[in-house]
């Protein structure tokens, strides 16, 4: 049993959400650094979690003695283990998470305007690191790099003056403080995953999906299986990975949407309404408005029209 | 990204989503289950869908909402056509008008009972709208009636049926009045709510609305008879109109351009084929992705290093 309490994300797992920890007086009290680092980037399968971590500067060495280290290094068991170790050390060290699920991250790919994985991801960390900035004195930020690491560091130096931002590849295994969000991220990430609660009805649903990682046989052949013709998937899956898609598209009936290739005049010649360029073009009946053929505009612009048959 | 979808042919449906009124639809109304029919459109000619409810005595149309890109959840079902039928009353005077026209050029001027009038090969079911409640009572509004005993006898008055229609315009101009529709010749939009609502339509813009929407109920012949009938002016068409004084500069300074444009015609800004993008490779091809790379570079084989 892990000792995060991922309940209120599980509650609705279908949208975003923040969990904290109580901010230790000592964060309030004295100059804190902060580090930042994600977990669930690449799966097509389940949450995206991205994690803060603080602590008084001067209690730094403290933390390196916790051997907290990237969590990419360490076996599940461990990272529960070190995530006990923060937890008893919430006199000083404090930290936030920001659940993104799989659904967030879909829909917010797959929208009219498109919100993509950095965005998200950058937009995600700010938020935190904003939170962060209403409690805890913050003077130092290390983040591990979304994209090329000095435009990111630029972008977040000019949101938030009079902190210290230092973007690294690879910060995770540098800064301890990096690390020890990365395994707060990542304890929550595979909690999240093991204990997913499907919304749909998929009665005794199988959970046996891998790593979640599109290049998992377990992970494929799952979905494979859960896909439905109609709907695609269930909530547990991003639909905007091309691994997603390609099932959707080849196993799954058509669904067209109406930012799809075939857009504009074609569109509009079929529907038998007219287009904008239409307007600029000399007109194709004669000008006499009433002439038969052309629809009352009372009705064209309702889309409404006489029916020869069902 | 979005990989070519094909269109699959429609299938036919045997279900659709109908807005009517209970009243029209209800199998328990004396008379029966309503019908479904095929009869003579008055404006086109052509065959359309009509509904006969309660024994006939009723008349509807049928008019499609289609717009691309909808399905319906019904229950636990999907259906592909999104279409939404609207069932609503209709004068079926609109529908036996043609035939009277026809018998009143082909009978030269005689008086005729209305069942031999109303007959049509192609649309045997045209018959029954003389079944309608309203039908028979109505005639008198676009026919001179007489009467030899018990049988009435019809012949098709052009002068009564214009002043006919002339009522049903105007009743349609109050109508779209009391509705707040938009007439005006420039394209306003319904959702866009003005603070100050706008009165400022004419009523020449009125009539010449609602004689086009009355227009899908008759024929074109019909149609500008009635819009003479109504005085309403020629509509010029917008090619003869000059722009409006105001707007025309005065100014007798020769015009120039503001900026040399010619300096593009080096190779350098030689037009480029125009890519071919729908909406959303071009919103995505916007964003930032610095940074990210296509899941299948992962998959790919290494590139080999070269040996020295």
């Amino acid at each position: 049993p892990s000792l995060m309490d991922l309940s209120p994300f599980e509650s609705d797992n279908s949208v975003s959400c923040r969990l904290t920890s109580p901010i230790p007086d000592a964060c309030r009290a004295e100059e804190c650094c902060l580090g930042i680092d994600e977990a669930g980037r690449g799966p097509v399968l389940g949450p995206m979690v991205y994690g803060i971590c603080f602590c008084p500067i001067s209690r730094k060495d403290e933390l390196k003695d916790l051997k907290v280290a990237d969590s990419k290094t360490l076996t599940e068991a461990e990272r529960e283990a070190l995530f006990e170790k923060l937890d008893e050390a919430k006199s000083y060290i404090g930290w936030a998470l920001q659940v993104l699920s799989p659904n967030t991250i879909s829909t917010s790919m797959l929208q009219r305007t498109k919100y993509n994985l950095n965005a998200l991801s950058h937009d995600t960390a700010i938020g935190l690191v904003q939170y962060a900035l209403d409690g805890v004195q913050l003077k130092e930020v290390f983040v591990d790099t979304v994209g090329p690491a000095e435009k990111y560091e630029d972008k977040l130096s000019k949101i938030f003056p009079g902190v210290n931002v230092t973007v690294r590849p690879k910060a995770d295994s540098l800064f301890p403080i990096v690390s020890a969000a990365s395994i707060c991220a990542k304890v929550a990430r595979d909690h999240a995953v093991k204990h997913w609660r499907f919304a749909e009805e998929l009665g005794e649903a199988d959970t046996d999906y891998g790593s979640g990682y599109p290049n998992d046989p377990k992970t494929k052949a799952w979905l494979l299986r859960y896909l439905d013709p109609v709907f695609g998937y269930p909530q547990f899956v991003r639909f905007s990975w091309s691994t997603a898609q390609t099932l959707m598209d080849s196993r799954g009936v058509t669904v067209q949407l109406d930012d799809d290739e075939e857009g504009g005049e074609r569109a509009a010649q079929r529907q038998n309404s007219r287009s904008m360029l239409s307007y600029f073009s000399a007109p194709a009946r004669g000008d006499n408005p009433n002439s038969t053929g052309r629809t009352h505009r009372f009705f064209s612009d309702r889309r409404l029209r006489s029916l020869d048959t069902l | 990204m979005a990989a070519k979808k094909k269109r699959t042919p429609h299938v036919g449906n045997d279900s659709w989503v109908v807005i009517a009124a209970d009243s029209a639809v209800d199998p328990q109304q004396p008379g029966g289950d309503p019908s479904l029919v095929t009869l003579r459109n008055p404006s086109t000619g052509a065959g359309s869908l009509y509904m006969l409810s309660s024994g006939d005595w009723r008349l509807f149309e049928v008019k499609a909402f289609e717009e691309d890109f909808h399905s319906w959840f019904v229950g636990q079902a999907v259906q592909r056509d999104g279409k939404l039928l609207f069932i609503t009353p209709m004068d079926p005077l609109y529908l036996i008008l043609p035939y009277l026209m026809k018998s009143g050029i082909e009978a030269q001027g005689k008086f005729q009972p209305a069942d031999q009038v109303v007959m049509d090969e192609e649309f045997p079911a045209c018959s029954r709208l003389l079944g309608c409640t309203r039908s028979l009572a109505s005639l008198h509004h676009v026919t001179e009636e007489k009467e030899v005993g018990n049988l009435k006898f019809h012949r098709y008055s052009q002068e009564k049926t214009l002043s006919w229609l002339r009522k049903k315009v105007e009743r349609t101009v109050a109508a779209l009045k009391k509705r707040s529709i938009s007439v005006g010749e420039g394209v306003k939009s319904t959702t866009y709510i003005r603070a100050k609502p706008e009165w400022d339509y004419s009523q020449e813009d009125y009539l010449r609305y609602a004689h086009g929407l009355i227009s899908e109920y008759i024929s074109e012949d019909l149609s500008k008879a009635l819009y003479k009938h109504l005085e309403l002016p020629e509509i010029s068409s917008p090619k003869e109109t000059e722009p409006s004084s105001k707007k025309r500069k005065l100014s007798d300074k020769s015009v120039e351009a503001e900026e040399d444009y010619t300096k593009f015609n080096s190779a350098d800004f030689a037009r480029k084929p125009p890519k071919k993008m729908t909406a959303a490779q071009k919103s995505l091809a916007k964003v930032d992705k610095t940074g990210m790379k296509p899941m299948s570079s992962f998959f790919s084989p290494k590139v080999k290093m070269e040996k020295k």
